[in-house]
């Protein structure tokens, strides 16, 4: 069982930026000027530097492992699912692996609008690596699982955004390489087709022992799904080990998050051009000080700062909470504001909300901050893991846990009323 | 089946691989096919009106420029060169065209990547074909039934389509970095047709007052040999043949095909780096 599948070894990737010494143009005469002084002395106006988006990676994979890739945003991850996939090569360093590799780093890869969803099938599965062979085989299958079969013969670009990702995945889902590589291609589809996705993924893997790499924001779905991690932080690899365990590091160090974030328009992580921007974060206690660490038995504050750019936006701003599991513990969003129901002034805003105390578990919490428009669904921004924080119980006798100062599971830990009588 | 990624420039053509992916060969094939024409009024009409109304401009023209044939012979020998003409330009074009408008599945998944450019020669060929049926249907009202040197036909098509292709992979290679090819392809592909013969015959421009070194350069145009092979397998009479221009140009397109493969092997692991 514990053979190797994939070794990586010593690998970097280096990455040559070159920048405009003065990227500000203020005018379009400047831009086009500083564009023909460009033409005619490139070299001198140029800066170039070099990036390294991963630097001496170095792990061994079993047959039948299933990895979560995990860090932050610009860490390395994709670098490293294109460079396993062979899309692109390593500046240094060498990979080898054992069996057919398949890599979905997009649904649809080289689908095209104007041919029908049967013909796609087929385009779309020859370009993930199966044979016409195995596509005739699966055929039945695929168009059953996406669901689609009235419009097998529509050209997809007809099809609904929703149609057009279950055909994609439903192909994707009947691959059967020894090696899958996965990359967020989960994060879009509706949440009921997501989960048939994995479920079929984790079959994959448990029945057929196939390997599979999996990038994911979603700590909760890596942990459901892997057995292994691989935390990357700027490049390099700071934790591999059991899944459970390289997540705590992520959620618990600086490189997942702290109680308090803020966001600057240059964050390549944050979503520019939208309409309403996240500013900050910050989990507090009942004086506005922000902590690590929580009281149990103490109320929770979580105040958000965000500004809203445009006029006549309607929408209101909730959170999520999951906890080390990866669990959703519960998620809360505004229903008493009336901000929630009337079009806003563009301006900067803030909404604190309150756990009451005695209600989380001890343990790692991390939030998550949205803002929705309720009637619609429509997102407007939502950071999955924005802060995090610890809840500790003191043990002074005054929380559910009273005098017992043992194990304690439980996702909530409410502090119930008791009455006991003699009968 | 093991597989080895190293940092290591070169790549190699691997038969067993370039077998396992057929299927996307044909796919790749097809869905040019298939989408050519898509959401055009006219649809497939497009193959059969392009070259007529080229035949009939260029036949015409030609005419003009050149009276040292009698109107018919001249119009049915341009009408051919035209149509051959169209699916050699056309090859160049759409394999130099072929890795950029991929990009989006160059950067998403591992193929062999010389199976952009070679699917995109089907559908020039289908092209041809209809076309091809246009200038039989006019050779046969015009001079009756072909002789058999149309047996050297499909040796003519391959021999132009390998030269053709070797230009355009090239060309494919370096628009990866440079989208100037986009630009400079066109106008390169005029000039090509002015000297190749195809408007205007060799036997035309060998007669002209130029300087030598220019016909020199004019004969060593691989497309000429190969233009005038086309004639010859229709019409039975070689314009110009001459022995050594006839090896350069088999020397220069095997070239041109080893360098423009090198030259693509070279850069294809960078492709997505660049795109």
């Amino acid at each position: 069982m514990s053979e190797i599948a994939i070794s990586v070894s010593d690998v970097s990737k280096k990455y040559i930026i070159s920048h405009q010494q003065d990227n500000k143009a203020d005018s379009l005469i400047e831009a086009f000027a500083g564009g023909v002084r460009g033409l005619f002395s490139a070299r001198q106006k140029q800066n170039k530097e070099d990036f390294w988006a991963l630097t001496e990676i170095t792990f061994e994979i079993n047959k039948g492992d299933r990895i979560g890739i995990i860090g932050r945003n610009g860490a390395g991850k994709s670098t490293l699912l294109k460079i396993l996939s062979r899309i692109v090569k390593p500046t240094t360093g060498r990979i080898e692996f054992e069996g057919r590799v398949a890599s979905l780093l997009e649904v649809g890869t080289g689908f095209h609008g104007d041919l029908t969803g049967r013909e796609n099938i087929y385009l779309n599965g020859s370009i993930l690596g199966m044979t016409k062979r195995e596509i005739d085989a699966k055929f039945d299958e695929i168009v059953a699982f996406s669901e689609i079969e009235t419009f097998l013969d529509t050209p997809v670009k007809k099809y609904s955004s929703g149609m057009y990702v279950r055909l994609a995945f439903a192909v994707a889902a009947h691959l059967e390489p020894e090696i899958l590589i996965v990359d967020e291609v989960l994060a879009v589809g509706d949440s009921a087709f997501q989960k048939k996705c994995l479920g079929k993924m984790e079959d994959a893997s448990q029945k057929d022992g196939k390997t599979i790499l999996f990038v994911s924001h979603s700590i909760e779905t890596v942990l459901r799904l892997c057995n292994k991690g691989i935390l990357l932080e700027k490049g390099r690899m700071k934790a591999f080990g059991p899944m459970n365990e390289v997540a705590k590091v992520y959620l618990s160090t600086n490189t997942g998050f702290s109680s308090k974030r803020t966001w600057e328009r240059k964050d390549p992580g944050h979503r520019h051009n939208k309409a309403v921007q996240l500013i900050s974060v910050v989990v507090h206690d009942e004086d506005a000080v922000n902590r690590e660490e929580f009281d149990i038995t103490k109320p929770i504050g979580i105040t958000t700062e965000y500004e809203v750019m445009d006029d006549n936006l309607i929408f209101t701003h909730s959170y999520n909470f999951h906890n080390e599991e990866g669990l959703n513990i519960f998620n809360t969003h505004d229903t008493v504001s009336d901000y929630r129901k009337k079009p806003r002034e563009k301006g900067i805003y803030r909404a604190t909300m309150w756990i009451e105390p005695n209600l989380l578990a001890e343990g790692l919490v991390t939030v998550g901050v949205a803002a929705i428009r309720i009637q619609t669904n429509e997102l407007y921004f939502h950071e999955l893991s924005a802060v995090s924080f610890t809840v500790r119980d003191y043990m002074k006798g005054n929380s559910a846990r009273g005098e017992y100062t043992l194990g304690f599971p439980g996702i909530v830990r409410p502090l119930c009323k008791w009455q006991t009588i003699k009968l | 089946m093991k597989t080895v990624i190293t940092s290591e420039d070169r790549s190699f053509i691997d038969i067993r691989e370039l077998k396992r992916y057929l299927g996307l060969f044909k796919y790749l094939s097809l869905r040019d096919v298939f989408v050519r024409y898509k959401q055009t009024w006219l649809g497939f009409g497009w193959s059969i009106i392009r070259p007529l109304i080229n035949i009939v401009i260029f036949g015409l023209l030609s005419y003009l420029v050149d009276k040292s044939q009698n109107f018919q012979d001249r119009f049915v020998i341009v009408s051919g060169g035209v149509v051959f003409w169209q699916l050699l330009s056309t090859a160049i074009l759409d394999v130099s065209n072929s890795l950029t408008s991929n990009s989006n599945i160059l950067t998403k998944v591992y193929f062999p990547k010389l199976l952009l450019p070679a699917s995109s020669i089907l559908v020039c060929l289908i092209d041809f074909l209809i076309a091809f049926v246009i200038f039989l249907i006019l050779y046969f009202v015009f001079k009756g039934l072909p002789t058999l040197h149309i047996l050297l036909l499909p040796l003519v098509l391959v021999y132009g389509l390998i030269f053709s292709f070797a230009i355009g992979l090239v060309f494919a290679t370096a628009s990866v970095k440079f989208r100037d090819i986009k630009f400079i392809l066109p106008f390169l592909i005029q000039i090509l047709f002015y000297a190749s013969p195809v408007f205007l015959s060799s036997e035309f421009v060998l007669k002209q007052n130029l300087p030598q070194f220019l016909k020199v350069i004019y004969q060593l145009n691989p497309f000429v040999f190969i233009l005038n092979a086309f004639k010859f397998s229709l019409f039975g009479t070689f314009e110009n043949f001459d022995p050594f221009y006839a090896c350069s140009s088999v020397l220069i397109t095997v070239l041109a095909l080893v360098f423009s493969v090198k030259y693509f092997l070279n850069f294809e692991k960078s492709f997505a780096d660049y795109i």
